[in-house]
Parts: structure tokens; C-alpha cells; sequence
């Protein structure tokens, strides 16, 4: 024991992120170190506040879906008087996980190995052939509940050890008015995550996806066919790539990001049914509020370390491996608004997200082809200087940069610098 | 009269072969002018309407698709993928008196890229309309087997 307690202090030893993380530039050996994924997976994922999945996903008692924090399974699941639930996927007894669907309907979970079974409120309720156990107390052998949880407008997030802050603290004013835009558009205020999700892979770290979500500069570039092909559609249109040279990026704070882009909604007026989904959004929020909804309440956010959400998705990161990453599109929809609406932006997704979108795998193939640079070990730095010195402060205190610059990404690295060397 | 099976299969593996070989604009003309293409990414049955696909491709779409295939910069197909697929267990669920004819079939998919090989399953089902001596296809839906797990990019023509 003592052995091994040495041998993994002398390992973390090694790692040092001052070194690694500068305020302008970072060590590609954060993205190809299997140990430093391990440490990310201790002090990021099972250190902090992480999101996992939203309310809307299991609307009525009973529901449950099945969710994972870093590495580890997490039912999430509303008990019939309607409480939503975080636990560990796995027995007191001998640690089988107790739910093997992705999602479904159940007021039990039963562990199929000896029987034991727990209420979806996580209680004990079931030890076939007790008399073996005489001082046994059941009541203290429930599901671990994920030990903090915390949820804003139905976004839930878990932390596995004490955060040392409250959700909303750790999201900030500027995160949440992000997220109550995000739902406004909603003139009931409420999203549905109930359309269906796209899951994707690549051979990659996770950090490059969270990187890109948030990266301006690439979108020109890597999205040129995209851009080509809105062209030749709409002949006459000047190209959206053109707008976002005034348009700008965000660090919000604690390692959150924000892009503010075309908005989704712009290139939507023209639809027979956009006039009647503003007229219920002046009904619901007020006229005021509405015109800002419909010109800013679009978001394109990442909040650190693994969620991000952008036009009409909900995007989750999930690390595998320090060169295997799984991303999730959760599509989302908004209560209350036309029908017609709805599949529109449905097929609007498709057009750019997922692995066959016209956008999305562009993404995925640079994530591939940096990790295959990021190998290359003699000049091992990744410049992160782009737009430094000359970003902004706006009246919130919060920073600014143009679309393309890297403030997102030297935010991302500050707080990953802050909780890695904690 | 009974659909020709031999036609038929030889239809299937033609689309197969266009597939593999990244020949975009003669995959583009074995569809009909009214047609639907879809892969979903649920093994459930969903509604297009309320759910997200990974691909519904009208004929608008599906055009755009091989446009950007031939423009050299989708570059999750630079350099493409290499291919080979295997169409089998072929059924012949409907005939219809107009020569319409609904088939369903498995197929194996093989993919190189960058180093990696990887097998993709799946079924698929199209719905054919007689043309010329041939057939055009009016709506295919294509179900990989592990649709609802994560896929690596699916950028090629599947």
C-alpha cells in the first residue's frame, strides 16, 4: 500500500502544469500523456462540477436514462413524486450495475446478479434470504447518490467531490442569462431534449473538441464547402463567413466560453410561420424581450469542461481515452413554437451536425490529424497568442476578443491550469 | 409478372459498387426525382417530423452531398476512404401491379482510413420504380447496426 501511494505521488510529481499550461501557449504532451488523462479524469471530471444530462430527458415518474460522469455510469431518474435522481449505476452489494438500458420506465432497479433491488428514489427495499445478513442496515446500502448535484432551467450537473462552490456560483450571471436566452426562445420558457441525439467518435483528446466548439478562426477554413454550397442555394446572399469579422468571443469566466455568431433564427424570416412564432414570443416574454430574443437568444457556449450549447443542440464531451473522445449531439426542441418550425431546424442540424452532416466531420478529421501532430515531440508547443493584448473588457467585467481570436482558448487553459494545479 | 431477382440484386450491388468507388454523379442518377434517403440513428422506429436522422436527404440535399464530395474540401474524405461492402440477404417484401417493388437486404461494410480498418453492419430498405431496363430509386432507408452508439465520421457515401 505505502509502495504504491509513493509511486503515484512520484508520478503526479512529474507533472507539472505550470510548466505545461503558459498564458500563451501549451505542451502537446497534455494531449498525448495517458497519465495526464488519468489526472484530468481524477481532478476534472471527478473533482468539479459536470454536466449530465437535462430533466426534459425523463419527463414523467419513472422515467430514467442512463448517463456517465468521466468513466463512471450515473442513472438519472425521477421518482414518482417527480424528484429528479443521480446515482451510481452499480450494487452496494458487489458493485453490478443495476440498469443496462439506455433509457426506460421503471420504479425498481433490480441487480440481476443475487437480486438486491432499490426504488428509483435509491432506497434498499429488497435482500433475498436476509437471515444471512442479521445486522444488516438496509437503509444506509441505498444507491450512492452522485453526492452534489445542482440544476439551472432543467440543465443538470453532478459533482462527484465537494466543488467547493455552489452550482450557479461555478456557472456565473453570465452563464445562466446565456441559458435563459437559450430556453426563452421557447415562448412557454421550456426546452424538450426529446428529439434524438447523434453520437460520434473520434480518435482524438477530448480537449480538442472543446477547444473547436469555441474556435472562431477555423470556421472559414475547415467549413469552406459548407459555405460554398449556402452560395450556390442562395445566390445573391452576401456569405455569412463575411459577418463574423465583426463578430466577437467571450470568457466568461471559470474556464466558460462564448462565441457570438450569426444568429439561427436570421436566416429563418423569410419561413410563412416566423411571424406567428414571434407573435407568441411577444405574448409569452413581451414585446422588448422578445426582438432581443430573436436577434441574441441564440447561444454558442461552452461551460467548462464538457457541455456546450450552440444553435439547437445540446453537446456533450465525453473522454474515453487520452486519444478516444465521445461527443453526443442532443438535439433539443423548443415547447410552443409551429410545427412546421420544429422540423426545420430538425433538418436545419442534420445539414451541418453529426457524422454525416456537411460540417461536423470536417471538425472530427482535424481532430484526428492534430493528434497525429500533436506527437511529434521536438518543438511541442501550441501557440495560443492570437488576439492577446488586445481584447476588451465590457461593462460586466468580462472579456472580449473578435470571433476569431483565442481568447476562448487561453480562458479554457486558465481554468483547466486552475483546477489541474489545485 | 414476377419482379426479375436477378435485376434486381444486380441493381443493389451496382448502387453498392458506385458507393465504394466514390462515382458520386452516377450514384446520383440511380434516384428518382421525387426520392428520400434516410439513415436514422435510432433502432426504433421515429418520425422525421420530432426526431433527428443522421441523414434525410431529399433530392436538394443529397445533391448538395455529392457537391461537396467533388469540391476537395470535405476534407473528412481527403484522401477518401477506401471501400467494400457486401449486399446480401436480398427480400422482396412488396410487388406492387406498376412494377414498384420493396426490397430489403443486409449489408457488410468494410472502411479504410488512416491506418484503421472498421466494419460497419447494417440493413437497408429501398423502394424501386421500374426505368428503362433498370430501376430508379424512389426512397431507401438505411439502418446501421449500431446507429444509437458512436459512429466515427460517416462522411462517405453510405
Amino acid at each position: 500500500m505505502q509502495t504504491e501511494q509513493r509511486a503515484h505521488t512520484g508520478r503526479q510529481a512529474e507533472i507539472d502544469y505550470y510548466d505545461l499550461v503558459r498564458d500563451d501557449r501549451v505542451h502537446s504532451r497534455l494531449y498525448t500523456d495517458p497519465l495526464i488523462f488519468e489526472d484530468e479524469m481524477e481532478k476534472i471530471f471527478y473533482g468539479g462540477w459536470v454536466y449530465i444530462g437535462h430533466e426534459s430527458e425523463i419527463p414523467e415518474p419513472g422515467d430514467y436514462c442512463l448517463k456517465w460522469i468521466g468513466r463512471q455510469s450515473v442513472i438519472m431518474c425521477r421518482d414518482e413524486d417527480g424528484r429528479v435522481h443521480a446515482f451510481m449505476n452499480r450494487c452496494r452489494h458487489r458493485g453490478n450495475s443495476v440498469c443496462q438500458w439506455e433509457r426506460g420506465n421503471a420504479n425498481f432497479f433490480r441487480c440481476a446478479y443475487h437480486g438486491w433491488t432499490y426504488r428509483n428514489t435509491g432506497e434498499l427495499v429488497g435482500v433475498p434470504y436476509r437471515d444471512r445478513y442479521p445486522h444488516l442496515e438496509q437503509k444506509d446500502l441505498g444507491l450512492t447518490p452522485v453526492p452534489f448535484t445542482g440544476s439551472y432551467r432543467g440543465f443538470l450537473f453532478g459533482s462527484l467531490r465537494d466543488p467547493g462552490m455552489g452550482l450557479h456560483e461555478y456557472l456565473g450571471p453570465a452563464v445562466l442569462r446565456e441559458i435563459d436566452n437559450f430556453c426563452d426562445l421557447s415562448p412557454l420558457g421550456e426546452i424538450e431534449v426529446r428529439a434524438g441525439v447523434q453520437k460520434s467518435t473520434y480518435r482524438g483528446n477530448w480537449k480538442l473538441q472543446a477547444e473547436n466548439v469555441v474556435d472562431g478562426y477555423h470556421v472559414a477554413f475547415v467549413h469552406q464547402s459548407f459555405f460554398d454550397l449556402h452560395k450556390v442555394r442562395h445566390p445573391g446572399e452576401s456569405n455569412p463567413v463575411n459577418s463574423l469579422v465583426n463578430a466577437t468571443s467571450y470568457d466568461l469566466g471559470n474556464g466558460h466560453t462564448k462565441l457570438l455568431p450569426v444568429s439561427i433564427l436570421s436566416g429563418l424570416r423569410d419561413a410563412p410561420w416566423f411571424a406567428d412564432y414571434v407573435r407568441a414570443l411577444e405574448a409569452a416574454h413581451g414585446k422588448e424581450r422578445a426582438q432581443e430574443l430573436v436577434a441574441t437568444g441564440e447561444t454558442h457556449m461552452l461551460v467548462f469542461p464538457n457541455m456546450a450549447i450552440l444553435q439547437s443542440q445540446i453537446r456533450v464531451i465525453y473522454p474515453r481515452a487520452v486519444d478516444q473522445t465521445d461527443v453526443h449531439y442532443y438535439v433539443v426542441r423548443w415547447k410552443g413554437i409551429p410545427d412546421a418550425m420544429t422540423e426545420r431546424l430538425l433538418r436545419r442540424h442534420e445539414e451541418f451536425f453529426g457524422p454525416a452532416g456537411f460540417g461536423s466531420p470536417d471538425d472530427v478529421e482535424m481532430f484526428e490529424r492534430s493528434q497525429v501532430g500533436l506527437n511529434a515531440r521536438v518543438d511541442p508547443w501550441l501557440l495560443l497568442i492570437r488576439g492577446q493584448g488586445s481584447e476588451e473588457r465590457d461593462d460586466l467585467g468580462v472579456l472580449v476578443g473578435r470571433y476569431d481570436d483565442e481568447v476562448t482558448q487561453r480562458a479554457f487553459w486558465r481554468r483547466y491550469r486552475q483546477v489541474m494545479t489545485a | 409478372m414476377a419482379v426479375d431477382r436477378r435485376a434486381l440484386e444486380d441493381f443493389l450491388y451496382r448502387e453498392a459498387r458506385l458507393m465504394d468507388e466514390h462515382c458520386y454523379d452516377e450514384w446520383l442518377s440511380l434516384w428518382a426525382p421525387d426520392s428520400l434517403y434516410l439513415v436514422p440513428c435510432s433502432q426504433e422506429d421515429i418520425d422525421p417530423a420530432h426526431t433527428v436522422n443522421i441523414i434525410t436527404d431529399g433530392p436538394e440535399r443529397r445533391q448538395d452531398r455529392v457537391t461537396r464530395l467533388k469540391s476537395g474540401n470535405a476534407y473528412a474524405q481527403e484522401p477518401p476512404s477506401r471501400l467494400v461492402r457486401l449486399i446480401s440477404n436480398v427480400e422482396v417484401l412488396e410487388e406492387r401491379a406498376d412494377g414498384e417493388v420493396v426490397v430489403r437486404s443486409n449489408f457488410l461494410l468494410v472502411e479504410l482510413r488512416r491506418g484503421c480498418q472498421r466494419l460497419l453492419a447494417g440493413r437497408q430498405w429501398h423502394r424501386l420504380r421500374p426505368r428503362d431496363s433498370s430501376f430508379e430509386i424512389v426512397w431507401r432507408k438505411v439502418v446501421l447496426l449500431n446507429n444509437d452508439e458512436p459512429v466515427s465520421n460517416l462522411t462517405f457515401l453510405i
